[in-house]
């Protein structure tokens, strides 16, 4: 069968599509391979560098994108937004994929197969492997796993601020811009020690990269297991305040207000961000015009603090009409066991008010970008008590599902979610100077838009479609989520990324 | 009218004096597991304080042994160091005719090498279908329950539960309150309710008794429980519960006064400047204790500091229950295990 016809196939009669378990392997067409021939037509089409959305029809050939045509009138008529959609290719500036050093939890090439699973075609991958990221031997290493996993999808790297993420002495940054790392992060910890901290920046800076800071003061947190209240009061768990990133963040946003005189490329970007009182601090500091950039994760959207006493309801249900808590306990929600450590995370899943700034920031951009934080672990490192229990959700295979929720529930529109997995990420890393610079980055060489002329890099989802999320429907090794078991809405058809094939949903008699 | 209930699908016991004395009316219970008291309704929290007085009754006689359990195997799992309740569960199975098996994994499950799931799963290879346990991480019996294929009992799990303490506690407060219930009397708990297993079972068990539950101790020791205070009046059925750091307003016409524990630890993470200060601000002493009632029942679950949040003179007043709360631990734990024994495959 022709890539032609079965993806006009999947645009064009929405019920037919993916009634069974998703297959991995495309029968005909092979992960990696150009797209010779494809055609899309009568879907939805969001573009969000064009600033536009509507009924269109998409041609590849050759890899490259042919056409895209906007359809309008009789043309248009029964084609909505609720059905299939093309989208530029998701950007992820967040993710944990293990290799070097834990890959019985992540492979690069696993990691890589969840996020085409996932729409994605570019993914920034966080430098905290065994050995650190820290030096460029590490980098080639993970190059050269991406290279041989065939795929597609660009992995960009991101090194470590200090020597084995250690807070004490500056990694080989100069060495490691020059190798082509994009960023700078000890992430999963803070640069704990502010004169560090104020030297990478102006160091950083130099080489026209940004510190991407986990945001946590480490004196406040140590022994939390989850979000300091209610919840964690009457599980009897430690508390995590809130006040822990909050001050962090004001803490950097500060060093960097300085630094900035003396080095003007210094950048700083705040990853996980959790709390309403951290946003509102970006907020603040984007209207003084400093060069500061945030991301919020999918669990910290659509998950709260009380999905660890049992309640699974998503964040935005958890508020009552007064955008007040509800009490779990109360109203029934209780519907899982408590303690799941599925849902142990760093920083913590906080309540549904906190949740909903995060949303809220996601819809007027004070958070540039959704970013998965992706951290997958083995059984052993979860299926242990709650307080032992490694820190992470496996996401990028349900960042999507769960923006879509938002989407559904008419707490986010569709262009913004969009936005904020492919324009928005792209325009992080397009502040960056060094990164522009360097003009080898893959994910800026256009705008990520629709764009007649250039390589494809796109996903097509079917909102009217919905797929379970199950251990053998995750590509990732990490099977650390909270929604198994779980209906998401958006199944992804078919991913594809530099004009090659990343990902095909395959059930469909391709 | 009596039962005679000897163990569970075995022939009743031929001797007659073994018969354990349970209404034939009692409910029946539905739980596998007791990991906390949320779970129980007042009517199974009924069927615990009448099956616990028949214990007493068990335990009152010249041999204080009955055959309920017979050819069970009750596993004693604690992580913890613990002298009292790990006794206190091994003389109640002992009572009950149960073979015992005695764990002491004093360490954790990290630093030991083995995970929690592999020792519940080597404990059950062993032969153990009752699963006494105790942890120092909350929640860690949820995470044994989900993978034993008998009963687990929760014999404290971090700060989380302590659902036995807080039913003896029960017990024993109705045994010594004017007219046998707790409904609409002040009970105070003074200490360290942060850190407190004691406090958050207790908080369950006397709001669903219909107590006017105080919560009483330093700003340190008390954060967070304000908003699960503020849930407190809505709960159907549930009685108030408070907050408070003035000891005055609390203790001022008590019926019921709980010290807990202060730790010498919380010195160290700045909560406390010292337990001279814990002790002249919070210490139960016998001039405090004078604006509560006269009749106040004086409780605390043990081990004690004295001298610290109560007073030796207090500890050994006449109006202390705590050896009571010991004899008294002993028959509600047997209550506990009997009820659990009768429980299979079904059940949460």
């Amino acid at each position: 069968m022709s890539a032609t016809s079965g993806a006009a196939g999947h645009a064009g009669e929405t019920s037919g599509v993916g009634s069974g378990e998703p297959v991995r392997e495309a029968a005909g067409r092979r992960a990696g391979e150009v797209v010779a021939e494809l055609e899309i037509t009568r879907a939805w089409l969001v573009d969000p560098a064009a600033g536009r959305e509507g009924p269109g029809e998409i041609v590849v050939s050759n890899g490259v994108l042919e056409a895209v045509t906007w359809l309008e009138g009789a043309e248009a008529k029964g084609v909505g937004p609720d059905g299939v959609v093309v989208a530029p290719g998701f950007i992820d500036l967040h993710a944990h994929l293990r290799e070097p050093g834990n890959e019985d939890a992540e492979t690069i090439a696993s990691g890589l197969s969840a996020a085409a699973h996932g729409g994605f075609t570019t993914v920034c991958l966080m430098p905290n492997s065994v050995p650190a990221l820290d030096e460029p031997s590490v980098l080639a290493r993970v190059r050269a796993a991406a290279i041989a996993s065939g795929s597609p999808v660009e992995a960009l790297a991101h090194g470590a601020v200090t020597v084995g993420r250690a807070g004490e002495q500056l990694a080989a940054l100069g060495e490691l811009a020059d190798a082509g790392i994009v960023g700078f992060s000890d992430d999963g910890a803070c640069v704990a020690n502010p004169t560090i901290l104020r030297n990478a920046f102006l160091y950083a800076g130099m080489l026209g990269r940004p510190i991407i800071d986990h945001p946590e003061l480490a004196e406040l947190t140590r022994g939390s297991e989850a979000n300091e209240g209610y919840i964690a009061s009457v599980l009897g768990l430690k508390g995590w305040p809130a006040a822990a990133e909050i001050a962090a963040v004001e803490r950097d946003i500060a060093v960097l207000a300085e630094v900035l005189r003396d080095e003007p490329g210094a950048r700083l970007h705040l990853t996980h961000l959790s709390t309403a009182g951290a946003l509102a601090a970006v907020r603040r500091a984007k209207a003084a015009g400093l060069p500061v950039t945030c991301d919020v994760t999918p669990h910290h959207v659509g998950f709260t603090d009380e999905w660890l006493a049992g309640a699974r309801r998503w964040a935005w249900e958890a508020l009552d009409a007064n955008g007040a808590a509800r009490d779990p306990w109360l109203d029934g929600a209780l519907t899982a066991g408590p303690y799941d450590t599925s849902l142990r995370v760093n920083p913590p899943l906080r309540g549904p008010e906190e949740a909903a700034a995060c949303l809220a920031a996601l819809a007027d951009g004070t958070a540039d970008a959704l970013a998965t934080d992706h951290a997958p672990h083995t059984l052993v490192d979860k299926e242990v008590e709650f307080g032992l229990a490694a820190n992470g959700i496996s996401g990028l295979e349900t960042a999507l599902g769960v923006l879509l929720a938002a989407v559904d529930a008419g707490r986010l529109t569709l262009s913004r979610a969009i936005a904020a997995l492919t324009t928005g990420p792209a325009a992080v890393l397009a502040g960056w100077p060094g990164v522009v610079a360097s003009g080898d980055i893959r994910a800026l060489a256009q705008p990520r838009g629709l764009v007649e002329g250039a390589p494809a890099d796109l996903v097509v989802f079917d909102r009217s479609d919905r797929w379970r999320v199950t251990p053998e429907s995750l590509a990732s090794k990490g099977k650390n989520t909270p929604l198994l078991g779980r209906e998401l809405s958006g199944r992804v058809l078919l991913t594809v990324a530099a004009g090659r094939i990343a990902y095909e949903e395959g059930a469909a008699g391709a | 009218m009596t039962l005679e209930i000897g163990a569970s699908g075995s022939p009743a016991s031929p001797v007659p004096e073994a018969a354990i004395p349970v209404s034939a009316q009692a409910p029946a219970w539905r739980h596998r597991h007791l990991l906390d008291v949320d779970v129980l309704d007042w009517s199974e929290i009924e069927l615990v304080m009448t099956t616990t007085d028949a214990m007493r009754e068990v335990l009152a006689r010249p041999i204080a042994k009955v055959p309920a359990l017979r050819g069970r195997n009750v596993t004693i799992l604690f992580y913890e160091a613990s002298t009292r309740t790990r006794v206190s569960f091994e003389v109640a199975a002992k009572n009950l005719s149960a073979d015992v098996v005695n764990i002491a994994a004093a360490t954790s499950s990290v630093t030991k090498g083995e995970s929690l799931v592999d020792t519940i799963r080597t404990v059950e290879a062993l032969g153990a279908q009752m699963l006494v346990m105790r942890h120092a991480v909350s929640g860690a019996p949820y995470l044994a329950a989900a993978h034993f294929g008998g009963s687990v009992l929760n014999g404290g799990d971090g700060w989380h539960a302590h659902p036995t303490q807080a039913l003896l506690d029960l017990y024993t407060m109705r045994e010594h309150l004017p007219g046998g219930s707790v409904a609409g009397r002040k009970v105070v708990i003074l200490g360290d309710i942060l850190h407190s297993r004691v406090a958050r079972s207790n908080i369950w068990s006397l709001t669903a008794a219909g107590a006017d539950l105080w919560l009483c101790g330093p700003s340190t020791l008390l954060r967070g429980f304000d908003r699960w205070a503020a849930a407190s009046p809505r709960i159907p059925g549930h009685g108030r519960f408070q907050v408070t750091s003035d000891l005055g307003a609390a203790l001022a016409g008590a019926d019921v006064v709980m010290a807990l524990r202060i730790q010498r630890e919380r010195m160290a993470g700045g909560l406390l400047p010292s337990l001279r200060e814990y002790a002249a601000r919070f210490g139960l002493t016998r001039e405090r204790l004078a604006a509560a009632r006269p009749d106040v029942v004086v409780m605390h679950p043990g081990p004690m500091n004295e001298g610290v949040e109560i007073a030796p003179d207090v500890a050994t007043d006449p109006r202390s229950v705590i050896t009571n709360q010991v004899t008294n631990g002993v028959a509600v734990r047997m209550a506990l295990l009997y009820l659990l024994a009768g429980v299979h495959g079904e059940g949460r």
